[in-house]
């Protein structure tokens, strides 16, 4: 856990409380670059700069529940800038502007959300509930990360020009399923 | 009642980063971790951040067609940098307006390496051969804080 305490002792030079820290945060920093479809040294590299840029902004961040989405929106930022320069994939996203963190849960990212584990069994359960091919085109991008376009769409039994539309369509509709029950609660 | 929800409440790669997050398939590579914890050691306590700033279009510190020019300021000071590659190295050529004085000194930081340079009296510096990826110049001041531009990730063209 993270806590005002944590912080303190990482702003006073505490290795161990820095630790802490990546190994909270680590594998959504993690997460959240290797959604943009980067290299895995050009992934490796943009962590690297989000957690030496947290380094310098730590000072004027101070506050542990700010974290986490400082964390994702630098790391954003620098895989879109990345992608930008470097891209000629079909299938990564646009990124879009961060969106407010104050809002919480799914409606402002579903990455920090899932930070919990009630939500990303929550998140999942929604998936579950998916006709296909929307269920097993998720299962699979989540355990084969590494596959390539080619071989998602082979183990899907779809053409490989189909497989970036389709997993458009299912992204609208996990995200429709989503958002109204935020909006609701 | 409408089942959309509002246009760019969160892209694709959010979602996709939140179930790949949940699924727990893909953990952080050793040697990510390791240079995440690593980053901790490049820590400047008391620096002021210096940050980007927009490079009017004829301030070139040299005229090399290939080169990248970037501006940083903070706490009274602008740093210069003319990043230019060579053979997939980065040579940097910098200079500190105003000039800090004699007794201060340039550290050029990679997370692997730190070059220190006197800067001359016209507050220029040079650092070639540098690793791309991630750097952060320095400037140490005697009875000032330093001054460190905010990290920056250079590759070759």
């Amino acid at each position: 856990m993270v806590d005002q305490h944590t912080i303190e002792a990482v702003l006073a030079g505490d290795q161990d409380a820095w630790d802490v820290v990546v190994k909270r945060f680590g594998p959504l920093v993690w997460s959240v670059v290797r959604a943009y479809g980067l290299s895995a040294a050009d992934a490796h590299d943009i962590v690297q700069g989000t957690w030496l840029r947290l380094v310098e902004s730590l000072p004027g961040i101070r506050d542990p529940e700010r974290i986490a989405s400082w964390l994702c929106t630098t790391a954003r930022r620098e895989a879109a800038l990345l992608l930008r320069r470097t891209r000629s994939e079909q299938l990564t996203a646009e990124p879009v502007e961060p969106a407010d963190p104050a809002g919480g849960g799914y409606a402002a990212d579903p990455a920090l959300a899932v930070l919990t584990a009630d939500e990303g069994r929550r998140l999942w359960r929604a998936v579950e509930g998916m006709n296909e091919p929307c269920r097993s085109l998720f299962r699979l991008m989540a355990t084969a990360p590494d596959a390539g376009v080619h071989q998602l769409a082979g183990r899907l039994g779809m053409p490989t020009g189909s497989y970036g539309p389709t997993r458009r369509r299912c992204l609208d509709r996990l995200r429709a399923l989503l958002v109204p029950q935020e909006a609701a609660s | 009642m409408t089942r959309r929800p509002s246009s760019g409440a969160f892209d694709d790669a959010a979602l996709i980063a939140a179930l790949r997050l949940a699924a727990g398939h893909d953990p952080v590579p050793d040697e990510v971790a390791a240079t995440a914890r690593a980053a901790f050691r490049l820590r400047l306590p008391g620096a002021a951040t210096a940050l980007p700033l927009p490079v009017p279009a004829a301030s070139g510190i040299r005229s090399t067609g290939r080169a990248h020019l970037l501006r940083f300021g903070a706490d009274g000071l602008t740093v210069d940098l003319d990043v230019d590659s060579s053979g997939g190295l980065i040579d940097l050529a910098g200079r500190i307006c105003p000039p800090p004085g004699a007794d201060a000194r340039v550290e050029v930081r990679t997370p692997c390496r730190a070059e220190s340079r006197t800067p001359s009296p016209t507050g220029q510096f040079a650092v070639v051969g540098l690793p791309p990826g991630w750097f952060s110049v320095v400037c140490h001041r005697p009875e000032r804080p330093p001054v460190a531009t905010s990290w920056t990730r250079i590759r070759p063209e």
